[in-house]
């Protein structure tokens, strides 16, 4: 086996996770925009953190985006994390409003 | 000295009217509903239009000026005020103006396509409309508690009323969070109450800011985070945003049309309130600007992986209200001008494509983009209006969403947010693609199955009326934003105090 070939394979391993069923092209496609969007948007968000100090937002770009590309595709979990389950939004709710009164508490 | 200044009458027409139509029309059954529901609509359009400016005060006592010991009716001599009000201004002009429009549109509709039911439904529609009127105009505690509760057990009725399974899945799970929104709520306003000791929300914001809060922030960030609950819930804003979303897509597409129209003046009306009573707090502005940067990135990356077109514009609706805001949570003020301005532009475009895709309904009502129907060969103008709405939605010049995407670029630019800058044209960008995906599907792409009817199907006439209507209107304000934007600046540099 090439290395040619060891790239196209992993390549063709890594798109068949985003497949779902039957495999709808036009699904593969938003499923793979998704996650490029998805990771964009973490690196940006991550280069943010400039705001509070530099160094701290070299180390979160570079640890995120580490995390990010090891863990992908992550555009699944993304998927299930924002699925209309119940319980699932009130977990994320509770999770949110403790963020946020703890920032806005912090910054009185 | 005391001064006389009488309530503006049509305040209470904008809003007795929907009501009473809503009582009547509920009790009425076939011919009846559909003149009286037009005329209704009619009358409203024409009152929102031809109002002059003006206040509705409803305990009947004079404003106090505690300096000079005057007390005064007229709202424009500085005093506390004491009263419950309603406010009808530039901002509510413009508003209640598109708001009505589009109820007129809405309301023609569901009299074609409903045949069962319409009555109890054309009620809905009404106190649906009658919600999004009050919350533009409310300036008091109790009102605003009241519509926020209101509205959200309309918006229930509205999303179990196209009858399907997922519909009412969708309307129960929404009721279930108006509990704890509302709670919240409340929650939020008694502890502003106590710690001002007013109800009018103008006066507890002059009490606060000539008086400050002293040991008594910890209490006024508590109640923001309440506030930011019912934000949330009332918008559809992260992580609310599954729930909205299935209600969105689960509706009737011209009852989502009124839906979002909702969400919007709930997002601009609570988000200005907010503005206003916690901005002299620190970390305010950064929670407001960080929900609303996540909801817009989650809303359009779900968008992108959905496989029905009306699940698409509904996760779009979502993302495109963290664009709205933005601008208000930047509250600076192009942001503010760009936020109110994205919610205008935002209700005409999303307008487009859900009356595009309520067309889709008159050619056999199938909404997936995992099949193709060739739409194109048998309408070519709601495919031409569909991919025009979807490049308004793009920001694409010369239509209105390019004004307020700029606006709001300039705004982040301008606060040394470039990433924010960056993750707006994301979205743009992003939005045209996940659009895309399902216009090529449903309206470009030949149809795959031989058997389909290729028959032509007649529209209704108002259908295209008001897909055109739009479509105009998108492009005017284009082109000339000053149309719009003259009612949004003075209001902005009222909030702000310039």
């Amino acid at each position: 086996m090439t290395s040619t070939e060891t790239i196209y394979e992993r390549l063709k391993k890594w798109l068949d996770k985003f497949v779902i069923g039957s495999g709808y092209t036009s699904i593969t496609t938003g499923y793979i925009t998704g996650e490029l969007q998805f990771l964009v948007f973490i690196i940006v968000l991550s280069v943010f953190f400039r705001i509070f100090s530099i160094p701290l937002a070299i180390i979160m770009l570079i640890f995120i985006t580490t995390f990010a590309l090891y863990f992908a595709p992550v555009i699944k979990d993304v998927e299930k994390e924002n699925m209309n389950d119940l319980n699932r939004v009130l977990f994320w709710m509770v999770i949110y409003f403790a963020i946020i009164i703890a920032i806005t508490l912090w910054g009185g | 000295m005391m001064e006389s200044i009488s309530n503006l009458w049509s305040i209470p027409l904008l809003v007795i009217i929907p009501m009473l139509t809503a009582i009547i029309v509920n009790f009425l059954y076939d011919k009846a509903i559909k003149p009286i529901s037009i005329c209704s609509a009619i009358i409203i359009l024409i009152i929102s239009i031809i109002s002059p400016y003006g206040y509705h005060w409803f305990t009947g006592h004079p404003a106090f000026n505690p300096d000079t010991l005057l007390f005064t009716f007229n709202p424009n001599i500085f005093g506390y005020r004491l009263s419950l009000e309603f406010i009808f201004g530039p901002l509510q002009h413009i508003m209640i103006v598109i708001s009505s429009l589009i109820l007129l549109f809405c309301v023609t509709l569901s009299t074609i396509g409903l045949t069962k039911r319409q009555g109890p439904y054309m009620a809905l529609l009404y106190l649906l409309f009658m919600s999004s009127v009050i919350v533009i105009m409310v300036n008091d505690l109790y009102h605003l508690w009241i519509v926020v509760e209101i509205g959200s057990l309309i918006v229930v009725g509205v999303a179990a009323a196209s009858g399907t399974s997922i519909s009412h899945k969708a309307a129960l799970k929404y009721a279930f969070f108006s509990a704890i929104s509302g709670a919240g709520l409340a929650v939020s306003l008694a502890l502003i109450l106590g710690l001002t000791g007013f109800a009018n929300i103008s006066d507890a914001i002059i009490y606060l800011r000539q008086f400050g809060i002293g040991d008594m922030a910890t209490v006024l960030y508590i109640a923001f985070g309440f506030f930011v609950l019912s934000w949330m819930y009332a918008g559809g804003l992260a992580p609310i945003h599954p729930l909205k979303s299935e209600v969105y897509g689960a509706s009737y597409p011209h009852a989502t049309v009124l839906l979002q129209v909702q969400s919007k003046l709930m997002l601009v009306a609570i988000g200005i309130i907010m503005l206003r009573l916690f901005s002299m707090l620190p970390f305010v502005k950064e929670v407001m600007i960080f929900l609303s940067v996540i909801t817009m990135m989650i809303g359009v990356i779900m968008a992108l992986i959905q496989v029905d077109f009306r699940w698409i514009i509904a996760y779009l609706i979502i993302s495109h209200s963290g664009l709205v805001t933005l601008g208000i949570g930047l509250g600076t003020q192009e942001g503010l001008v760009g936020g109110i301005f994205q919610a205008v532009n935002d209700i005409i475009y999303m307008t487009i494509l859900l009356l595009c895709c309520e067309a889709l309904f008159y050619f056999g009502g199938k909404t997936s983009t995992k099949e193709a129907y060739g739409i194109a060969k048998k309408s070519p103008f709601i495919t031409t209006a569909v991919i025009l709405g979807a490049i308004a939605a793009a920001g694409i010049p010369p239509f209105n969403g390019f004004q307020s995407e700029i606006i709001l670029i300039q705004a982040c630019l301008k606060e040394g947010l470039p990433e924010i800058a960056v993750l707006i044209l994301m979205v743009s960008v992003t939005t045209f693609i996940a659009l895309l995906r399902g216009i090529y599907r449903i309206f470009l792409k030949p149809p795959e199955l031989q058997d389909q009817d290729d028959s032509n199907v007649d529209l209704p006439k108002v259908l295209i009326i008001g897909i055109i209507i739009f479509i105009i209107l998108s492009i005017i304000i284009g082109i000339y934003p000053d149309i719009v934007l003259r009612f949004i600046i003075p209001v902005v540099k009222e909030v702000l105090l310039i």
